[in-house]
């Protein structure tokens, strides 16, 4: 132990090493390494489902680790003990924050302290004056939006005088002001020299405020070293994986934009999102980009029957299958396939075919009234065999496969209703490299069979990829639109953004 | 592929599977050992009759099942036994209902009682366990009030019921095989076809295990949901129905103290508390090995009837945390992992 | 003071205003009800339900339940009536009964909270095992012939018609309420059943805090058998069925919600002097007490199913006036830019 402090540098804040971690027979983390000096901004990048925010709870002492070892100013930390953690100075903002609904901004910064409660208070009064956030301390947290639950849980950290911050993603929900004042306050705690883990997906974030990044891919980190050493090319071929690097695809649209469009929104308007009108043609894959939060999934759940209808249609082939249940929507010829896979999409102690044919119950297909176990069979092996879902039979539960086949499943779930328009909502969310591929050719698979599918993604690469049209949406309305040529990384940046507005609108 | 197949049955179905074989296995056991402590146990019409003590823990389980499989709990389906029983006695003595005429308006009455508490379960969001524990109250209570429209008093319960409606209990396949062995045989049935061939079934199981997801499937959750709390109130109704006719007298207090046996019976039927799995055949075995040691433990042993909840409730502690530490290593990380996920996320969403 | 503490008083207040105007409708029926002795009466009798809700109030508020209390009633009556009767020292007695309470309490705690079983079913269990164990004990019979000086206490008064028994729960109450809000751990029951998992980001461990409701929880439902002891005089093979019920509808009633982390046990209090004073009330207004099972029910249901749609409701409301101003914020944003 001794020699291991020693060889890892006193000067570390944090060191890991080595660290594993699976959940069941998934392997999430293969050795990872890393370490964070005092002052240092280190970057962890990677996408969903790479393992970064399995390795910060695990640093949290959340999760315990299977083998290797976790150094917090020197000292090795116990498996699985978030109270040490804490008690050495690290602290982890939450993607989601954990605030107490009920309780006070004032109550849930200042729960779980020692210190006598004036002196807290007095001291979160002067940080938030120096930071110039100012949220009253009375108010309930369940009113908070989600950008002043951050800063709530930011304020939480850095009362606890934490040596290492760990922020997971903190801007994903955020206003541009609000991530303004963000990145000073990480510059501020940068020279008084707290250690931060940044975790993003947002390349310019990492060149804006990082000293040094490391990107994470399937459990392993590919790439780290300072800032400086990359450029933003580099970072893009370390997410991807090895092969794909450079890959570029350029397919010319084959969409016959004289064909009626298959599905229409007129001035489409509910919670969340307004007035949107766009028009997806057959066989042709509309992108839709946005970040989280900008009404995109609030507009594709409204037009599945899942929120109330404020104004506009919703036309599917002629028909106006607007404010219909669920059901009907699907009936109709319109399937989902949602955002959040773990929540509203699997069935995880279900077996494979069981949520392959879930939404084909009401189909006579499947039996009057006693299930159709061959129709169930035949149908649920046709999608393993399409999709190549990797399963040890149809009785697998959907629970113990990887992500990437679970994906698929959902997809293949929303393809057996025979739709005419699917809806895929952030498809690649959470799987590794490999799935995305088959997704991808999934999805070419699809256009080409004459499907047409509204793609929502913030992933803007994905939508580069995939689509023959693409446009942006911003706030809950959709701001720009780009035809094939002009669907490019940048273009759809800038406009998921806000950066970029119709400038004819303005004028 | 075959071969692969048969290997690849999932952990927690072939666990079902040897769940079931094992409480087979319990039921031999229980045969052998009261049995050799007393082989009165084994006299056939004597262990064939017993079946009367214990028919409404069968009957009733096996739809209670369902209920739980959709994530729910029903504590009132014992009051409305009770409930069942007294709306016939009092329709027919004090109504003049022709007395099947008073055992379709107690069936009624029993789902209607059962649809008002799904209601409040599924479609206000309330929590099973407290709308059915007032439940148990209100029906117990609304079952005391009946028996106050009667001119018997409540206590002695109404009897003198016809013979066709005591017949129902009465008649003997062979000679031998009692009438209610055969309703408990044929609802088992019932409810196995619902519950493991039907599309109905397959809802059910679906709502159990993500009410969410079954509504992203077209899937009406709500109207499912609903549904189990009719079907475990009418089987209520049954047991009701039964006790009713082979007791000879309506009381309003019949199956006041069959809850804790029901829940028993379901979790160690195979049924998962937190719902999405569970079984009928398993659910029906398990209510038998209750229902034989609530025979064989009195005759056998000497053991007052009324120390029965104690190994009951030792059993119903026993199969649940054996069943968690069963499922330590892995499954509980990985439950770990998933509320770690969803659980704030839920909270954050309110 | 802050804005939480004033829902919270609100949600007592609102729970104290529904008795007063309970005592009130009462004596508009029948004007013989309001006299001080009738409307101390409902407080003395409650002594037993207050506590046991409280103790429910425990196990709500982080996020569980605990249906055992009754039994656990039932089962510390028992063993401190029949010690007494039999001549034991009230101290030790006392001290046994209590001991017994946190005993089952911690068994219930490590099934809930450290095994992860579903509390209803666990504490259904205990249930069952509890209610055999007191025929067991007693053999079947009742506990009667307790020493005098012991049932008289029950009805010493202290202020105006008020029992010693209810000025010290009145006491005890207000300890227990300044222990919970104005200390940092009180705090921590209310933040497990708020968000279990923020709770373990901050270091609060939800399987101890969960452990020690129901400790606490068997501790006073145990103080409830013996006052139970006191006042009734004998203890029957049945008594104490069905107070995990009353307890539970004296917390809704006080104001704790059921998916826990909100309340207090003031509310849960003066839900329990609801509750018991229901069959006291009906007798004033002319019901037979065969309406007490049925009012209790729709009283019980009724409340959990405004509770619920008050909170469904809410919770729509606030997301989609999130959602409003974040489209409402695209003009605003535009133009700042």
């Amino acid at each position: 132990m001794e020699n291991m402090t020693a060889s890892s540098g006193v000067e570390k804040l944090l060191s890991v090493r080595n660290v594993y971690k699976s959940f069941g027979l998934n392997a999430v983390l293969k050795g990872i390494s890393l370490d964070l000096a005092p002052g240092e901004v280190l970057a962890l990048i990677g996408g969903n489902g790479a393992g970064k925010s399995t390795l910060m709870k695990i640093i949290m002492g959340i999760y315990s680790h299977d083998s290797g070892e976790i150094f917090v100013d020197g000292k090795e930390m116990t498996v699985g003990k978030p109270a040490e953690a804490l008690a050495h100075g690290v602290y982890m903002v939450p993607q989601e924050p954990l605030l107490f609904p009920n309780m006070t901004v004032e109550e849930n910064i200042l729960i779980g302290f020692d210190r006598p409660r004036a002196e807290l208070r007095r001291e979160l009064v002067e940080r938030m004056d120096n930071l110039g956030w100012h949220i009253a301390l009375e108010r309930k947290a369940s009113s908070l939006s989600i950008a002043e639950q951050q800063l709530v849980e930011i304020l939480r950290g850095l009362l606890r005088h934490a040596k290492v911050l760990i922020l997971d993603e903190p801007t994903s929900a955020l206003t541009f002001k609000e991530v303004e004042s963000l990145f000073k306050c990480v510059e501020d705690l940068k020279s008084q020299g707290i250690g931060i883990i940044y975790i993003t997906h947002r390349l310019n974030e990492v060149f804006e405020i990082a000293t040094t990044v490391a990107i994470m891919r399937d459990g392993v980190i590919t790439l780290d070293g300072p800032v400086s050493d990359f450029t933003r090319d580099d970072l893009v071929c370390g997410l991807l994986p090895t092969d794909s690097c450079q890959r570029k695809t350029q397919v010319v649209s084959k969409v016959d934009y004289s064909k009626p469009p298959v599905f229409e929104l007129r001035n489409f308007s509910g919670y969340g999102f307004t007035d949107i009108s766009l028009k997806v043609y057959p066989g042709e894959i509309l992108g839709l980009a946005g970040v989280v939060g900008a009404g995109r999934t609030e507009m594709a759940m409204t037009i599945f029957g899942r929120d109330k209808v404020l104004g506009g249609n919703v036309i599917l082939d002629g028909k106006d299958i607007t404010g219909l249940k669920t059901a009907d929507v699907i009936k109709a010829g319109l399937n989902y396939v949602p955002e959040d896979r773990h929540a509203d999409g699997l069935f995880k102690i279900s077996d494979v075919a069981c949520n392959t044919t879930s939404a084909l119950l009401s189909n006579p297909k499947m039996g009057r009234f006693f299930l159709n176990r061959k129709e169930e069979k035949k149908v649920t092996q046709q999608y393993v065999d399409d999709f190549r879902i990797k399963v040890t039979g149809q009785d697998q539960l959907t629970g113990s496969l990887s992500g990437g086949n679970q994906q698929k499943i959902v997809i293949g779930r929303s393809l057996s209703t025979a739709p005419k328009l699917v809806i895929l909502d952030e498809p690649t969310r959470g799987i590794d490299a490999a799935a995305r591929g088959d997704v991808y050719s999934i999805i070419h698979q699809l256009r080409d069979q004459g499907v047409s599918i509204l793609l929502i993604s913030s992933d803007m690469e994905e939508i580069v990829e995939l689509s023959d049209r693409a446009m942006s949406i911003y706030l809950g309305r959709v701001n720009c639109e780009f035809a094939k040529e002009d669907v490019n990384q940048d273009n759809l940046t800038s406009a998921a953004f806000g950066l970029i507005r119709k400038e004819e609108e303005k004028a | 592929m075959k071969k692969l197949d048969s290997h690849s049955h999932s952990k927690v179905g072939s666990l079902l599977k040897n769940w079931n074989t094992f409480l087979v296995v319990i039921l031999i056991l229980e045969f052998v050992i009261f049995g050799a402590a007393n082989p009165k146990f084994l006299r056939i019409p004597l262990l064939l009759s017993s079946v009367n003590d214990f028919i409404a823990i069968c009957l009733i389980s096996l739809f209670v099942t369902f209920v739980m499989i959709t994530g729910g709990i029903d504590i009132q389906a014992g009051s409305i036994v009770g409930l069942t029983s007294i709306i016939i006695g009092v329709a027919w003595q004090d109504f003049g209902f022709n007395i099947w005429g008073a055992v379709v308006l107690a069936i009624v009455a029993a789902a209607l009682c059962g649809a008002l508490s799904g209601f409040f379960i599924a479609y206000c969001r309330v929590q099973a366990m407290v709308v059915t524990l007032g439940g148990s109250f209100l029906y117990a209570g609304l079952a005391l009030l009946v028996s106050t429209l009667s001119s018997t008093e409540s206590y002695q319960g109404i009897s003198g019921f016809p013979d066709s409606f005591k017949a129902l209990t009465k008649f003997k396949l062979f000679d031998v095989i009692p009438s209610q062995l055969l309703i408990f045989a044929a609802m088992t049935f019932i409810a196995y076809l619902l519950l493991h061939k039907s599309k109905y079934g397959r809802k059910v199981f679906l709502v159990g295990v993500n009410p969410q997801a079954a509504e992203f499937s077209g899937i009406n959750s709500r109207l499912i949901i609903l549904s189990t709390y009719v079907l475990s109130a009418i089987s209520a109704a049954i047991a009701g129905i039964v006790l009713t006719s082979y007791l000879g007298t309506a009381k309003s207090d019949l199956g006041s103290t069959l809850t804790m046996n029901i829940i028993t019976a379901c979790v160690l039927g195979g049924t998962l508390s937190t719902g999405g799995k569970g079984s009928a055949i398993g659910t029906a075995l398990a209510s038998l090995i209750i229902g034989l040691l609530r025979f064989g433990l009195p005759l056998c042993f000497k053991i007052n009837t009324q120390y029965l909840d104690i190994p009951i409730g030792v059993l119903l502690v026993v199969v649940v945390v054996g069943r968690a530490v069963f499922n330590m290593p892995g499954t509980a990380v990985f439950m770990a992992k998933l509320k770690g996920k969803f659980q704030p996320k839920a909270k954050a969403a309110q | 003071m802050s804005a939480l503490k004033k829902v919270l008083k609100a949600r007592e207040l609102s729970s104290f205003l529904f008795l007063v105007a309970l005592f009130i409708i009462v004596s508009i029926i029948n004007p013989t009800f309001a006299s001080s002795e009738n409307i101390s009466a409902c407080f003395n009798s409650a002594v037993v339900y207050i506590l046991i809700a409280i103790g429910m109030a425990f196990a709500i508020i982080v996020g569980e339940i605990d249906v055992s209390v009754g039994s656990i009633l039932g089962i510390v009556a028992t063993v401190v009536g029949s010690m007494l009767r039999d001549g034991s020292n009230w101290v030790v007695a006392f001290a046994v009964g209590i001991l017994i309470g946190a005993v089952i309490g911690l068994f219930n705690g490590w099934g809930v909270a450290v095994m992860g079983v579903p509390s209803l079913i666990f504490t259904l269990g205990t249930n069952g095992i509890l209610r055999g164990s007191m025929y067991v004990y007693a053999g079947g019979a009742w506990v009667e012939n307790l020493p005098k000086s012991f049932k008289d206490f029950s009805s010493k008064t202290l202020v105006g018609d008020l029992t010693v028994y209810f000025c010290a729960c009145v006491v005890v109450v207000a300890i227990i309420h300044v222990l919970l809000t104005r200390t940092r751990r009180g705090r921590y029951f209310t933040a497990v059943g708020d968000n279990a998992g923020g709770a373990t980001l901050v270091g609060i461990s939800a399987t101890k805090t969960k452990v020690l409701a129901y400790v606490i929880c068997g501790i006073m439902s145990a103080i409830a058998g013996i006052l139970f002891c006191s006042r009734i005089g004998f203890v029957t093979s049945l008594s104490g069925n069905g107070y995990e019920m009353k307890a539970v509808a004296a917390c809704v009633l006080g104001g704790i919600s059921l998916s826990g982390g909100v309340g207090s046990v003031i509310g849960a209090a003066i839900g329990a002097v609801i509750m018991s004073s229901i069959s006291y009330l009906l007798v004033f207004m002319g019901f037979s007490s065969n309406y007490d099972n049925a009012i209790t029910g729709i009283i019980l249901i009724a409340i959990v199913v405004i509770d619920a749609l008050m909170q469904n409701r809410s919770a729509v409301r606030s997301r989609h006036e999130r959602l409003m101003a974040r489209t409402a914020n695209a003009m605003e944003g535009g133009d700042s830019q």
